[in-house]
């Protein structure tokens, strides 16, 4: 059964969130906890609810069932970054970061605007309509837009998808130096080294469910077939993870 | 209202980038309008009547110096609907299946009656009982050509009869209601008898002179009042007369009624699309999910997109107004109450477009159903009241605002409670769609 190894200082504990879209399970009963300056990586095959379940955090979707409680009783501020950029594609990246701010009600949008500009690597794309900005441009954008809220809590869904691994190593850095900085980042994806590398810890989806929380180690400990850290050890055992196949624990 | 005021602006910023749809926003409807305004002004089509002629004796009757039959009086008709001329079972079948508006019969005998003078002869008519609007309207014809020909016969009549009383002034040699003769007439019996008077005087006979008296008396005041039946004749041919004066040289003046409709219809299209398509866009480009995460309600967002389109449709109809005042001989005026009327029918249009648009995914998708449900609820609108048809139109805007539209332009005098009742129509259906349209972005927005 899934392994909980709950955060330590949690700004987010969510208990048993249900959703179901026309009677299929989307959610079925899942359990997460996000601390301060911490990266969970939410990873699982195509279907396993990762969307549903950042959607949901985020406030974009409602839960059917289920608790979400935020640290100190108050809902931090939450940065929302969909996997298809939320932003009007017929504005420049300069006015859309300047809208987003004036509407997170950022005390000068004009300024807070050109800050994420200079952060996002974008002054020079700042006059440019988003909807003709590369993928990766206009990823960063979407990040950008997330940020203009001044937000303690990063949700991304599947961040570096649509990116060349040169695109999604500029992102991480920023990503990165947000964590430093002390900000709790939650992001889905289906590649299990970037869930290792990322994140510093996994939370297995699939067919709605959590399968297991807990460091890779943790996962390739419980569930691999060798022992062992590297990629293809925990790839090994995120596959027998979501197949049902029994790992270390299971062949007992 | 900060956050709506910001997407407001937005909204705007993205219209004037987007010039093509600038264009078709300000020259779409002006082509409407145009289209809409001659298509209701031009002549409306000439309704088609069967005309059953059982009179078929060829006789002719004189009026005056000329002789009417049964196919003058069909001429006459010709002028104001299409004759079919059909037997009795083909007038009869041809109106069962819808393909004449009326069945027109000529009964036998129908000018030998007239000619009789005994006998009131009558034509009868059947009319469709497929649409009462449209059988009253063909009713009201055939009754203005039946008026036109008793007019006409008429006329003549009183022509034979002045001549009749001319003849029995005058004298002479006249043929009348096909009799001839030669008489004396009042004014020679007058000199003839007057004449004896005097002769009788000179003879000595004075009392047979004054005999002649009362004779001479009753000749002169019969032609007095004969003189005085001219005129009561004329009066009696024609008690009110209608003067038809020719207006000043110029443009041709549209319809208010044409302009209305046009008004209507650009104004609505315009500003449902309008409404569905910056709806949908926020859906379409991901950005709803994120303004939905409490930056703006979805009250507020929904208020914002109605406030867009009422602006974007008052700029708009006052252009067209403008066009219409500047171009043409239609009075506007009352730019007030025009002011407020585009308002709220833009907010209303804006209501309902949104609603359209939030039901969608796509905008292409959004613009296809809101057009599927404006293009019908249009029509609608412009028929004259007529039950079901009249309940719809005034359960969507386009009812009222055409009604509001119509009051401005073509009544003389605007009673306010009126006025008021119709716009206060025009602000409940907008605030019933902006609340539909509201719940249902809510719904989207947080699936």
């Amino acid at each position: 059964m899934a392994a909980m190894s709950p955060a330590a200082d949690p700004v987010l504990v969510a208990r048993a969130l249900r959703r179901a879209f026309r009677g299929v399970r989307a959610l079925d009963g899942v359990d997460v906890d996000l601390a301060a300056g911490e990266a969970v990586a939410l990873l699982g095959p195509n279907g396993a609810g990762k969307t549903t379940l950042l959607t949901i955090l985020a406030g974009v979707a409602r839960r059917d069932e289920g608790s979400l409680e935020w640290a100190a009783g108050a809902a931090p501020r939450v940065g929302w970054v969909p996997q298809r950029p939320a932003l009007y594609p017929r504005l420049s990246a300069r006015e859309n970061l300047r809208l987003f701010a004036a509407l997170e009600r950022a005390g000068d949008p004009d300024a807070l605007a050109e800050e994420l500009l200079g952060r996002a690597d974008l002054t020079e794309f700042a006059d440019r309509t988003a909807a003709n900005l590369s993928t990766g441009t206009l990823q960063r954008l979407n990040l950008a837009i997330a940020l203009a809220g001044r937000p303690s809590v990063l949700l991304l869904d599947e961040p570096t998808a649509t990116l060349s691994p040169d695109q999604r190593l500029r992102l991480w850095k920023w990503l990165d130096e947000l964590r430093d900085a002390g900000m709790a980042l939650m992001f889905s994806t289906q590649s299990v080294d970037e869930a290792m590398r990322r994140g510093d810890r996994l939370v297995v989806l699939a067919a709605g469910r959590v399968l297991f929380t807990g460091t890779s180690q943790e996962m390739v400990a419980a569930h691999g077939v060798g022992g062992g850290g590297d990629a293809e050890a925990a790839e090994l055992a995120f596959m027998r993870l979501v197949t049902g196949l029994p790992g270390t624990d299971g062949a007992g | 209202m900060r956050a709506a005021a910001l997407i407001f602006r937005k909204d705007l910023l993205l219209l004037a980038r987007a010039p093509a749809l600038l264009l078709v926003l300000v020259v779409y409807p002006v082509l409407v309008a145009l289209l809409i305004a001659l298509a209701l002004q031009g002549d409306e089509r000439r309704p088609d009547v069967a005309v059953v002629n059982l009179d078929t004796s060829g006789r002719t009757v004189a009026v005056g110096e000329r002789r009417l039959g049964v196919e003058d009086y069909l001429e006459r008709l010709s002028e104001d609907v299409d004759v079919r001329r059909l037997d009795a079972d083909a007038a009869a079948a041809a109106l069962d299946q819808g393909r004449v508006s009326a069945v027109l019969t000529i009964p036998e005998g129908f000018i030998a009656d007239l000619q009789s003078g005994v006998r009131r002869p009558a034509l009868m008519v059947a009319a469709s009982r497929r649409s009462p609007i449209e059988a009253d309207a063909i009713v009201r014809r055939l009754e203005a050509a039946v008026y036109r020909l008793n007019q006409s016969l008429a006329t003549g009549y009183v022509n034979q009869v002045l001549r009749l009383v001319d003849f029995v002034v005058d004298g002479g040699r006249i043929g009348i209601f096909g009799r001839t003769g030669d008489a004396l007439g009042l004014r020679r019996s007058r000199v003839l008898v007057t004449d004896l008077q005097k002769r009788l005087r000179a003879a000595g006979d004075l009392r047979s002179a004054a005999e002649l008296g009362p004779l001479v008396n009753f000749i002169e005041e019969t032609r007095r009042n004969l003189d005085l039946a001219k005129p009561a004749a004329n009066a009696i041919r024609a008690p009110i007369a209608l003067e038809v004066t020719e207006g000043a040289p110029g443009r041709e003046p549209l319809s208010a009624f044409g302009f209305a409709g046009a008004l209507l219809v650009s104004l609505g299209l315009a500003g449902v699309l309008l409404a569905a398509a910056a709806m949908s866009a926020e859906r379409e480009d991901h950005a709803l999910a994120r303004l939905a995460r409490g930056l703006i309600s979805s009250w507020a967002l929904v208020a914002e997109k109605m406030a867009f389109t009422a602006v974007a449709c008052l700029v708009v109809g006052l252009a067209l107004l403008g066009g219409v005042a500047v171009a043409t001989d239609l009075a506007v005026g009352r730019w007030g109450l025009w002011l407020a009327t585009l308002l709220l029918a833009g907010l209303a249009f804006g209501a309902f477009g949104v609603l359209a648009g939030a039901l969608a995914r796509e905008t292409r998708s959004a613009l296809l159903i809101a057009l599927m449900l404006a293009l019908p609820l249009l029509a609608i609108g412009l028929l004259p009241d007529s039950g079901a048809a009249s309940a719809i139109s005034q359960i969507v805007p386009f009812g009222p605002a055409f009604d509001a539209f119509q009051t401005l332009l073509v009544e003389p005098t605007i009673d306010a409670g009126d006025i008021s009742v119709t716009l206060g129509h025009l602000a409940l259906l907008a605030v019933v769609f902006g609340a539909a349209a509201a719940l249902a972005v809510s719904r989207k927005a947080r699936a």
